[in-house]
């Protein structure tokens, strides 16, 4: 119960910090933009990726959005690299909130960022006439579950900063994480597509999932995979909340 | 009875190589306000971070108002305030949303939770700018926050690891009038680190030094003086007009310890100067030496850190690397 408090409480500061400086979130809204409105309709006018009857920017479109929101997610700890720095770690540590507590807390406060960047974005895709599935509780859902993702992917980069010793060193490593898992997932083309290797990795990636149910949801009600989506998901936040806990120790010291 | 902190053959060694600490022992009683001086790397942060429950020791017991801080680590930090040496708010939201966080994680039930912030931004004098972001704050004013974020639990005992470092005199001065406000309020005993030397003889009633892993001493500002000999009185005197006569007279008064007499000059080792000079002058006049100037050394902390710890604290660079830290945090 204290821990469920703890959560909420940091989502809370996310939302207080949101509410005085947005910067962050525009200016990390410039590339999916790019995406979507440059790179979509020139690949689409080509008309070379099989995407099941979908026009190619709309196909893409889910997965720039989760690219974005991992992007958001991977940086996020940096916070966390800062906040070692800072000694509000230390502080949050002597505190009678437990250390799961405050990890998975901290995790789920980068999802509240994904879910703002995401409604940034969704505006600008409309307005280039993708057409989204007009029903609102597959739209809800569907941001429940780039919420969700989003803690794994923030813990990912937790795990990280407990190898880092400064912000600059995580710079270049947050860009290496994120784009290998972005091309090696269902974001820009189908996983067939992929060379054999390539496509054994996509099998373990955590984007693919999550591209694959938010296309689902909001692009082209194709709900078949969605279980199996769902599942992946859960094992994955799971397994990243389990191992950043662990490495938290590591940042303390 | 209980102490409000007991340390047993604390030692702590980092990585099985640098022994941060090395056996300490200490007992501190409860309400009194506590000095923890040495120079950097002398193991003062691991002691605070210990205590605090965010290490454990690799040998040894503390206990912090008979709790362990091992296995009560949970009961430990219900009663300990915290303020790291580091900054410990976050910069980009106002200084009452700071505090609000702060009371949530602390379980503080909603009615009285208002109410308890705005006294403490009160006390701290801070009501006035609550509402601005914490990255307009002055230095000075980020530490009054963060005693003011430890006073929202009214806690039992308060950890400072150097309270005031990087602050200018008059912030210092002003963060401590808060903190001694704080202890007369709630009669929390207070534990600072501090590699200054007047906060310590100033602030404290107890003072230990620590060099590498030890504490080497252990007493009240005053004691620790009086350890390293007595204080000095220095009389120049007209010709040389003390004679064996004279001295013997001196050294025959109450209180003087010890009289060295060099050419025009006649040194009075005594406990206290103030009390032994007016007696001196006195046998001198009735001698009829004519004194002309008169002068008082008294050893100060930095000479008692020179006989125990066997170097001078130097302070001078961490200072400045400290500051440059907090201005890069500030700035985000």
């Amino acid at each position: 119960m204290d821990s469920l408090r703890n959560m909420l409480v940091m989502i809370e500061l996310e939302l207080r910090r949101l509410k005085h400086d947005r910067t962050e979130l525009y200016s990390r809204a410039v590339q999916p933009i790019l995406w979507i409105v440059v790179y979509g309709p020139i690949m689409g006018a080509v008309k070379a990726i099989p995407t099941g009857g979908i026009p190619y920017t709309d196909y893409i479109t889910p997965g720039v959005l989760i690219q974005s929101t991992t992007f958001v997610s991977i940086f996020y700890g940096l916070t966390i690299v800062w906040e070692r720095d800072s000694g509000i770690l230390k502080k949050l540590l002597v505190t009678p909130a437990s250390r799961y507590a405050t990890v998975i807390g901290r995790s789920m406060a980068s999802g509240v960022r994904a879910i703002f960047q995401a409604l940034i974005l969704i505006p600008v895709a409309l307005l280039i006439g993708v057409k989204f599935l007009p029903n609102i509780a597959y739209f809800i859902s569907a941001l429940l579950i780039i919420f969700f993702a989003s803690g794994g992917f923030a813990a990912i980069s937790i795990l990280v900063a407990s190898f880092m010793k400064t912000r600059e060193r995580f710079m270049g490593i947050g860009q290496a994480i994120t784009f290998p898992l972005f091309f090696s997932s269902s974001a820009l083309y189908p996983i067939a597509m992929m060379p054999p290797i390539l496509r054994e990795f996509a099998r373990f990636n955590p984007m693919s999932y999550v591209v694959d149910a938010v296309r689902g949801l909001v692009i082209s009600g194709d709900f078949n995979n969605l279980p199996i989506d769902l599942v992946a998901i859960a094992i994955f936040d799971a397994i990243m909340f389990a191992v950043a806990s662990v490495s938290f120790k590591r940042i303390i010291e | 009875m209980e102490f409000a902190v007991d340390v047993r053959g604390l030692t702590k060694v980092y990585e099985g190589k640098v022994r941060a600490l090395d056996g300490v022992d200490l007992r501190i009683e409860a309400g009194r306000v506590f000095a923890l001086l040495g120079p950097n790397g002398a193991g003062k942060t691991t002691l605070i971070r210990i205590l605090t429950t965010q290490l454990k020791p690799t040998s040894g017991e503390a206990y912090v108002f008979g709790e362990d801080v091992v296995r009560e680590g949970a009961e430990v930090r219900r009663l300990v305030g915290y303020v790291p040496q580091e900054m410990s708010v976050w910069t980009d939201i106002s200084g009452y949303e700071n505090l609000l966080i702060y009371a949530k994680i602390y379980g503080l039930s909603s009615p009285k939770r208002r109410e308890i912030i705005w006294d403490a931004l009160k006390k701290m004098g801070l009501s006035e700018v609550a509402n601005d972001l914490v990255k307009t704050y002055s230095g000075g004013m980020i530490r009054r926050l963060e005693v003011a974020c430890t006073m929202l639990t009214a806690p039992k005992i308060l950890f400072l690891d150097e309270p005031t470092i990087g602050l200018d005199p008059s912030g210092r001065k002003v963060v401590w009038e808060e903190l001694t406000s704080i202890r007369k309020e709630y009669g929390s005993t207070i534990f600072f680190n501090t590699h200054y030397m007047d906060e310590a003889d100033l602030y404290s009633d107890e003072i230990a030094i620590i060099n590498e892993g030890k504490i080497v001493k252990l007493g009240t500002a005053e004691e620790l003086k009086r350890s390293v000999g007595g204080e000095v009185v220095l009389f120049s005197v007209e010709g040389n007009s003390v004679n064996e006569d004279v001295l013997g007279k001196v050294r025959g008064l109450s209180l003087v310890n010890d009289v060295i007499a060099n050419n025009s000059e006649l040194s009075v080792v005594a406990k206290d100067a103030e009390t032994v000079l007016p007696d001196v002058m006195e046998v001198l006049r009735v001698e009829g030496v004519r004194v002309k100037k008169t002068s008082i050394t008294k050893p100060t902390l930095d000479d008692v850190f020179l006989k125990y710890a066997g170097t001078r604290l130097e302070s001078g660079g961490r200072i400045s690397e400290v500051r440059k830290v907090r201005g890069r945090i500030r700035r985000g």
